[in-house]
């Protein structure tokens, strides 16, 4: 048993921190003010392969594995929560379900262009009545010829608003719940795809949340997705690879207030001494960085399993609930170690509080990981 | 022509150094280690000197010391060099410029390198010696400091900084030695396609007895702190009266006023 990053892992992670603390970093503040990242960042991550870390490279990817996107995400957002949703959502929710559900027309087709971030993936599965209930979905399809004909509406739509590929939910039977379900790949740049709005958030304010109507949007038969009927499946076993996406999301958030918070607890100073000399914050750095060591250690295992093939459906559930759960807890405890200042938007730490709430609620709240691990330990 | 690029891994700038047991090196314990930063505009330069030439050339990374420096090796091999040379060396923070310049010298003198890039100094022991004694052990031509570099038909062009800002300019035939300076470039980020590419790309490890021939010249023989300085003095009152203290301790403690 080894604990240590290889050295080829190292690399990367040493590599991928450069980037963030040159190209991201300075501007996350921005980002966040402006409710955008800039193009020119989203190119800059294309270019540094951040956008197909895992995928082979025939289909355009980098070629690594799954802990390397853990990896980049993780210490992308350190720096930018936004940023590091961009590219969970991208790689997990779109180019995965093509790789991994996708004939090898539709992966030639596709995937080349959504790894080099020519194209920005999305996962269209919620609903106002469907979520992790995803039998709800009210989103219909029906076949006209060599096409399918979609009618309906998705919300919260991560990365929506890039216009890019989208991997869409609909059903064609809503008696059937989920077993009507299916998955089609959508060029969203097409007649019958409209915006409806992009929402307004606490927190990652850099990433796209958009509403859409679907009018007869019409699909090429080719663009279905694995068998009909299947969609149901097909979107359980995104999100569970999904869940080392956000999970890393949450650690990075994280550990980008915790080191800023330690630094502070030693230049402040109260009562003739750096407030780190006092017990009480001692305490709250001890609880912070054991939560944190504890998520990665999960998110890495969960990576490891997915690249090993074997089952991760638990531990993905587990180390999304982990990381979540301490990115809103250290980043909570980080504004109190910062005090006042910690309030005060010039400072980080209130925009990390901010993007860390989102990861205890998306792909799947932190109670249906619940419901996941423990059906897995009673079944 | 084949080209050669030396680079060293060293701490951390930012780290805490403390002395090592026997107190004449850092303790090598706890620290994060990257590469050399005057190493890496010497691997960017190199890599575009590579590029220019297109594959009539080849370009070799090389360095000094314990399995982790592996990991600069890689870090370069993903910036563009096309092989590594690890040269293993436990000890190698034992060993004087001397010493690691002879071993450098020994490999590179069988191989006919065009031309050599090396930083102008590392960051930790900042001695500034290797590259040129790499250039005096195999008589080549040698220019420091580098802030501009240009290559065409044998002859390197570079721009040099001197002392006050003022650069000038010098020309060498190759083969030729050049250490480079900070601002040099704009080194590349290692891409993770690239990084990817690297882990196929190979690196010859080779046992440093095979190449070191020299005793040291220069030994270190203790690694310290500097001794705290005493606690500054704090004056308090009206601004005339401050005025009047730190006139009376300028001239009891300095020659400045008399």
């Amino acid at each position: 048993m080894d604990f240590e990053l290889s050295q080829d892992h190292k690399v990367l992670q040493a590599a991928v921190r450069d980037f963030v603390e040159k190209e991201i970093k300075p501007i996350a503040m921005k980002i966040d003010e402006d409710h955008a990242i800039p193009d020119d960042l989203v190119g800059k991550m294309a270019e540094m392969g951040f956008m197909g870390s895992y995928f082979p490279e025939e289909y355009g990817g980098a070629g690594l594995d799954v802990l390397s996107y853990a990896i980049v995400v993780e210490e992308v957002s350190k720096a930018c929560g936004s940023s590091g949703v961009l590219i969970s959502a991208h790689t997990s929710l779109a180019n995965n379900p093509i790789y991994a559900f996708g004939t090898e027309e539709q992966k030639k087709k596709w995937l080349p262009d959504l790894n080099t971030g020519e194209k920005i993936g999305c996962f269209l599965l919620t609903e106002p009545n469907a979520g992790s209930d995803a039998g709800g979905t009210a989103t219909m399809y029906k076949r006209e010829g060599d096409e399918f004909v979609i009618n309906g509406g998705k919300i919260f739509i991560t990365n929506g608003g890039y216009l890019g590929t989208g991997i869409l939910f609909a059903s064609y039977d809503r008696s059937l719940k989920h077993k009507g379900i299916s998955a089609f790949i959508v060029d969203l740049a097409s007649p019958g795809v409209t915006i409806l709005k992009n929402e307004k958030k606490m927190g990652i304010r850099g990433s796209y949340t958009t509403a859409f109507a679907f009018d007869d949007l019409r699909v090429p038969v080719e663009n279905l997705l694995g068998q009909e009927g299947k969609g149901f499946n097909i979107a359980m076993e995104t999100l569970n690879g999904g869940r080392i996406g956000i999970a890393s999301q949450g650690l990075g958030i994280a550990e980008g207030a915790f080191e800023r918070a330690l630094a502070y607890s030693k230049e402040r100073k109260q009562f003739g001494q750096s407030i780190c000399e006092f017990q009480a914050i001692q305490f709250k750095l001890a609880d912070m960085y054991s939560r944190i060591e504890t998520s990665k250690l999960m998110i890495y295992k969960a990576a490891w399993l997915k690249d090993n093939k074997k089952n991760y459906t638990m531990e993905s559930a587990m180390c999304k609930m982990l990381a979540s759960e301490a990115a809103t807890y250290v980043t909570k405890e980080a504004m109190q170690i910062f005090g006042g200042y910690g309030y005060i938007c010039d400072y980080e730490i209130e925009r990390m509080y901010r993007d860390a709430k989102i990861t205890e609620i998306y792909e799947g709240t932190n109670e249906v990981q619940r419901v996941v691990i423990s059906k897995m330990l009673l079944s | 022509m084949k080209l050669l690029v030396c680079i060293k891994q060293v701490p951390d700038m930012e780290s805490r150094f403390k002395p090592n047991s026997a107190g004449t090196w850092y303790s090598d314990s706890d620290l994060a280690w990257r590469m050399n930063e005057y190493d890496e505009y010497a691997v960017e330069q190199a890599v575009r000197l590579r590029e220019q030439l297109g594959d009539s050339s080849e370009l070799t990374v090389l360095s000094i010391g314990p399995d982790r420096v592996v990991e600069s090796i890689k870090k370069s091999l993903a910036m563009g060099c096309d092989r590594g040379v690890h040269i293993q060396d436990p000890a190698i923070h034992e060993k004087d410029p001397w010493q690691v310049a002879g071993i450098i010298a020994a490999y590179a003198k069988e191989q006919g390198f065009g031309l050599i890039f090396t930083g102008m100094q590392s960051q930790d022991r900042g001695s500034a010696q290797v590259g040129v004694t790499v250039a005096e052990l195999l008589q080549y031509a040698c220019a420091t400091t580098l802030v501009g570099f240009a290559f065409d038909n044998g002859v390197v062009t570079a721009k040099r900084e001197l002392e006050g800002g003022i650069k000038g300019v010098v020309k060498l035939p190759i083969p030729a030695l050049v250490t480079c300076q900070l601002g040099l470039n704009v080194p590349r980020y290692p891409t993770l396609p690239n990084i990817m590419k690297a882990k196929k790309k190979e690196i010859t490890p080779i046992a440093v007895a095979d190449l070191l021939k020299e005793a040291p010249l220069v030994q270190t023989t203790s690694f310290h702190p500097p001794t705290k300085k005493g606690a500054g003095i704090v004056l308090e009152g009206d601004v005339n009266g401050l005025v009047e203290k730190v006139i009376g301790i300028i001239k009891e403690k300095t020659a400045v006023l008399r």
